[in-house]
């Protein structure tokens, strides 16, 4: 394995009390393969990444307990600068809102060259011609006289360019993309995953795609990953999961897709608000919003049962909903 | 940062997940979007920056260019003050004492019968010097402690903010007639250290502040996950994003540090007698204010325009340096 989250836990102390943003995540990827991330704003699914790239913000941010092993190596246990020097070089992230994730003041290429300058210590001369390069490689016209320009002159789609340019500089085995299409136009949005997609297979990386948008992760993933509150609540290949949704969130989920076939009638919507972290419902902690909701579904919390070897659900009734 | 827990729009299922949709229009259409001229495959357009924007703006800004004519000229006179005067500002003829404008002396002669005009040319020198020199001091006392307080926070911000704290209670002017009444030495540096003392905690503030705000941009977040070391986020991500601020606060400062040389000359602490200050001259002048005039009108007169043309010109470089205001 390449990347292995194991029981991550973390928690943010806030001015209201400790709010508990990662409770127990375990999942892995392999070189090559695509783990899709899913959950709501507040699922915990950027904090795990965020934890596993090391760049959490702590204070107020604690990691309480787990481990993130890659390539074999506990990266908690690693020293800042073992650290700094994994991020980057042999892991990288692609953010959300590429205008705000690269410096204004800077020219792209300076920003892209700047890998090279720090990680491998090269001149500013060589690491502009490597920085055109990479601007050739994700395909950004005219990228030498390009090179020069200032974020803001780019538009939204050759910006998300330009951070997978930075993400794949050194040919990281692992990426990491934040919800990389999110902030884009839905035409534009492809092209970008497509460009994604056809360099991780290029390069065999692990991609770590964190998303609320279930069609692009119907294209590119090879495994899915849901979480609520925090957790795990399944975790299955991608088709298993269209195919038959063996927990309730992720069925609710499947349901508010639009559907071309029944225009005219009301969106479906899963009833009520995300849990408050601050306060997590005792027992599962969907159990407040699911329509399948028992008794001991309000004491007992759901570990993650074993659906089939690939499969899991943390659903005390994920045979009825596999079978509903 | 964690994730807002009760942000209600799009986290509600059935609205945010509503990106199946786009999976059929996307691969119908395949051409990016290429908005506008800069983003066009054609030719590229020059790159501009925050930096030649402003001077961009700062050039067509009556107030700058004329806040900039006349502290050019002022640097100009105190570089070279024997082009536009003849003789020394310590020549003086009692037997000229408060004589009105005459040859060689346009600002006619002050108490001392010393030509004010020659004084007043003189004067510029030091406020200059000790608004530059006293200015570039509290600049760089200032956001080296306050940006390092703002970067690493904790303790270190506890304990800068607490200190500034105390240097905000002491009053400038007491503060200076206590400090610089023990001094002896009849030179700028005294009054120079006495302002960057005093002055640094201003600048540590706005530093600080921007250091802040700077440090929670996105592309902080994405330098510090592509490797950045903590000197490389600072001095190439953050600095460049947090020094307009300080230097706007820099520049009006600078015409209250020549402003407050005059008032602590004109009190007696700051420069003495031979030293040739407005300052000094203001003082000498006042008791005669109703026979001379003239000797307290010039020199006042220089101090005024040039403190206003300090602020002016940071006044302008604010507006210059500020996007929202494009």
């Amino acid at each position: 394995m390449l990347l292995e989250v194991r029981d991550l836990h973390v928690e943010f102390r806030t001015r209201d009390g400790i709010a508990k943003a990662v409770n127990g995540v375990s999942y892995a990827v392999d070189a090559g393969e695509t783990l899709a991330v899913l959950g709501e704003s507040g699922s915990g699914k950027s904090v795990t990444a965020q934890a596993v790239m090391g760049i959490l913000d702590m204070p107020p941010g604690r990691i309480t307990g787990g481990e993130i092993l890659f390539k074999g190596r506990d990266l908690l246990k690693l020293k800042e600068d073992q650290r700094r020097s994994v991020r980057g070089a042999e892991m990288a992230m692609i953010f959300q809102d590429a205008l705000s994730s690269l410096n204004p003041v800077l020219s792209v290429g300076d920003q892209l060259g700047e890998m090279f300058v720090v990680h491998r210590g090269m001149s500013r001369k060589d690491a502009r011609a490597k920085a055109v390069e990479l601007m050739d490689r994700v395909r950004i016209p005219a990228a030498r006289e390009r090179v020069r320009q200032y974020p803001h002159q780019f538009s939204g789609g050759m910006r998300q360019r330009i951070m997978i340019a930075m993400a794949l500089a050194l040919e990281p085995a692992l990426i990491i993309a934040d919800e990389p299409t999110t902030a884009l136009d839905v035409t534009v949005q492809a092209q970008v995953m497509d460009l994604l997609a056809e360099l991780q297979r290029e390069y065999r990386m692990g991609l770590i795609l964190i998303t609320h948008d279930l069609g692009v992760v119907a294209d590119v993933a090879d495994r899915i990953a849901v979480m609520y509150a925090g957790r795990i609540v399944e975790s299955a290949p991608v088709h298993d999961i269209y195919k038959a949704p063996a927990h309730p969130y992720t069925r609710g989920l499947l349901d508010s897709i639009p559907r071309l076939d029944q225009k005219g009638q009301e969106l479906y919507a899963i009833k009520g608000l995300p849990p408050n972290l601050l306060h997590i419902p005792p027992g599962c902690p969907f159990h407040p919003r699911c329509p399948m909701a028992q008794d001991v579904c309000r004491t007992d919390v759901p570990p993650l049962y074993e659906v089939s070897a690939t499969r899991g659900s943390a659903c005390h009734f994920w045979r009825e909903c596999l079978h509903a | 940062m964690p994730e807002q827990p009760y942000e209600p729009e799009g986290a509600i299922a059935g609205t945010g997940m509503g990106g199946a949709m786009d999976l059929g229009a996307s691969e119908a259409v395949t051409l990016e979007k290429t908005p506008g001229g800069p983003d066009g495959t054609g030719p590229a357009e020059k790159p501009r920056s925050l930096w030649s924007d402003a001077w961009r703006d700062l050039r067509r800004n009556p107030v700058f260019i004329l806040s900039a004519l006349v502290i050019l000229f002022l640097v100009f006179i105190s570089l070279w003050p024997g082009a536009i005067t003849s003789g020394s500002p310590l020549t003086c003829d009692l037997a000229k004492a408060q004589q009105g404008s005459g040859p060689g002396a346009p600002f006619g002669y002050n108490g001392q019968g010393c030509n004010v005009y020659t004084r007043t040319v003189y004067g510029a020198r030091t406020s200059v010097t000790v608004g530059v020199l006293a200015t570039l001091g509290v600049a760089v006392l200032g956001s080296v402690l306050g940006g390092l307080a703002g970067f690493f926070g904790r303790s270190w911000d506890s304990l800068l903010s607490r200190t500034t704290d105390i240097f905000f209670a002491i009053p400038v002017v007491l503060g200076g007639l206590v400090l610089l009444s023990v001094v002896t030495s009849n030179t700028v540096w005294p009054v120079i250290g006495f302002m960057v003392l005093l002055g640094w905690p201003q600048i540590s503030r706005i530093a600080r502040g921007s250091v802040i705000t700077a440090k929670q941009n996105d592309y902080v977040q994405a330098a510090r996950a592509l490797g950045a070391s903590n000197s490389r986020l600072l001095l190439r991500h953050i600095a460049p994003n947090a020094v307009a601020p300080v230097i706007v606060v820099a520049t009006i400062a600078l015409g209250t540090y020549i402003a407050l040389e005059a008032t602590l000359s004109y009190l007696g602490v700051g420069l003495k007698p031979p030293s040739v200050s407005w300052g000094i001259d203001i003082s000498a002048a006042s008791p005669y204010i109703r026979n001379a005039p003239h000797a307290l009108l010039w020199p006042s007169g220089a101090l005024a325009i040039t403190v206003l043309a300090f602020i002016m010109l940071g006044d302008a470089v604010r507006d210059a340096l500020d996007p929202k205001l494009r």
